[in-house]
């Protein structure tokens, strides 16, 4: 187990606790709760992409917020043509990249180590959904613009997916771990992971199992990586120099996040509130799953 | 005598059929430790002797609950649970538990703060469970209240045994036997611990009554304990064996 593994378990004994005492929590709730720490840690973790770039790469910041914005508004288009192959999309870069942030650590050849960063991804949307498909088509159906969406989760096709991604993933671990390029200690402790993780998503609603990962699972770690990153080039950074460095463009996306909410919110914008949500955060992953993937490759 | 209270049980009664397995495996692993004192150095006695009484003290209480059982079984073959007998055990053997981390980690140069800051954090994880377990109101703001006040003792233990004082301990001592046995038990803590708060969650009225049946918590509750009590005293045991060996 390492420490996030620990913020993550905290964080489900909180919840199990809050569960024991309320029984339910209204939907409009949990999204006010969720998005707090979304926005608090999530967006955070992404806010110093043309840091961590600029590090990387020679490359003009004219050129890259040209590309980095271009992608974010070439993918908002492609919103507005297909919502369903938008939303595939989305969860295609998602899957690569957290599974992508979960195994930033080991070393494999490329093609397979694609391969099961992208089954990882799978194998932990899919069981989000799978476990709450009910909910998720409840909220689809509750808001006209998001109706379309109700094909992709289909019950039938999430369970084929589900099993096939939870029995490869295992199976690819279990070989890395004969072939001792993963510990056999880390491959105990990635299925207590998976286990916590399968409880979790099954015992919480969906947009509480999401943002429980989200935060303690991903952004912490991946902020965790940006600040060893920062450490080793400079043994004076600390995390005081971190927040200062995250907060100015961690403040800016959130106010600009909050003001587009506001506005679907009180219909200024032709978008209900939870396709605006999945909308913003698809953008903002594409050209952040990309920067990462070159953070963690060169 | 039980045999003078109950005089049929169910074959398919498994509280009653756990509270008579979990009573003779800890007699049983209790003579065991105690008879294999002889088996290794002097420096590891204290720690099979804490591991015997681990397993002596609940065999003790797992007579008790299984004749409260026995002798409270309704005609629907459902005995009342021994809340009562359950948490003196527990009050006596967790803190023990706690113990075998500073007796290992001691060959590292644990210091007795360390004792007795784990000592605290199971006593109070506990009493505030049977608060919350045995003198509940009905209401789920008691349940809750003395639920996460629990939780915060358990969570205590769980994050020295993984990242604080003991796994440092462990980490910086020469001995792998050491480092292995830390993490063995570490995991014993994580896992094992975590049935604890969930049984607490499935009482009648709680959360999870719905995915656990109230009247089934007993049984997850004799399997944990005994995979705890013995799996805990024997890694100790591998430990104390394994260096022993070392040493000669």
């Amino acid at each position: 187990m390492n420490l996030f593994t620990f913020i993550y378990l905290v964080g489900i004994y909180i919840i199990l606790n809050l569960f024991q005492g309320f029984k339910h929590i209204e939907l409009e709730d949990q999204l006010i709760y969720c998005s707090f720490f979304i926005l608090i840690i999530g967006i955070p973790h992404g806010a110093i992409d043309h840091v961590l770039l600029l590090k990387k790469r020679e490359i003009s910041k004219l050129k890259f917020y040209a590309i980095y914005f271009g992608l974010i508004i070439g993918f908002f288009l492609i919103w507005h043509l297909s919502i369903i192959y938008s939303l595939i999309f989305f969860l295609i870069i998602s899957a690569f990249h957290f599974g992508e942030s979960q195994f930033s650590d080991i070393k494999l050849r490329a093609p397979l180590k694609n391969l099961f960063f992208f089954l990882w991804g799978f194998l932990l949307l899919f069981t989000l959904i799978f476990y709450n498909v009910e909910e998720l088509n409840k909220i689809t159906l509750f808001f006209d613009d998001t109706l379309e969406l109700e094909s992709v989760y289909d019950r039938n096709k999430i369970l084929i997916l589900f099993y096939i991604t939870n029995i490869s993933t295992f199976l690819l671990m279990l070989y890395f771990a004969i072939i001792k390029k993963i510990k056999i200690e880390r491959f105990f402790s990635e299925l207590f992971l998976l286990l916590l993780i399968h409880i979790t998503f099954y015992l919480f609603p969906f947009i509480i199992g999401f943002t429980l990962y989200f935060v303690a699972l991903h952004s912490l770690k991946v902020m965790n990586d940006e600040f060893v990153f920062f450490k080793n080039e400079n043994s004076s950074f600390n995390i005081k120099d971190f927040i200062k460095l995250l907060a100015p463009y961690s403040i800016l996306s959130i106010f600009f996040t909050v003001v587009l909410l506001l506005l679907a919110h009180y219909d200024f914008l032709p978008y209900s509130v939870p396709l605006l949500s999945i909308m913003i955060i698809s953008v903002i992953t594409l050209p952040h799953a990309i920067v990462m993937n070159i953070f963690y490759n060169e | 005598m039980l045999l003078d209270i109950v005089t049929k049980m169910a074959p398919d009664d498994y509280v009653g059929f756990t509270f008579f397995i979990g009573y003779m495996a800890m007699a049983a692993a209790s003579i065991f430790f105690f008879f294999e004192r002889g088996s290794v150095d002097e420096k590891w006695k204290l720690s099979l002797l804490v591991s015997a009484l681990i397993t002596g003290i609940a065999a003790v209480h797992y007579g008790y609950m299984r004749d409260y059982w026995g002798a409270t079984l309704a005609a629907d073959g459902v005995g009342d649970s021994p809340t009562f007998f359950r948490y003196v055990d527990w009050i006596l053997t967790v803190p023990l538990m706690c113990v075998e981390f500073y007796l290992l980690t001691k060959l590292a140069g644990a210091k007795k703060s360390l004792l007795w800051k784990l000592i605290l954090a199971s006593t109070w994880m506990l009493v505030c469970g049977y608060i919350g377990e045995a003198f509940t109101d009905g209401s789920t703001g008691h349940s809750v209240q003395w639920g996460v006040l629990s939780t915060i003792g358990y969570l205590y233990i769980a994050y020295t045994v993984w990242f604080g004082e003991v796994a440092q301990l462990a980490e910086n001592s020469n001995s792998s036997a050491i480092k292995k046995g830390v993490r063995a038990l570490a995991w014993f803590v994580l896992v094992g611990w975590a049935i604890y708060p969930i049984g607490y969650m499935c009482m009648e009225g709680g959360w999870l009554s719905n995915v656990m049946d109230p009247s089934s918590v007993d049984v997850w509750y004799n399997i944990a304990d005994a995979i705890n009590k013995i799996g805990f005293g024997l890694v100790v045991y591998g430990i104390a064996i394994s260096e022993s060996k070392s040493s000669k």
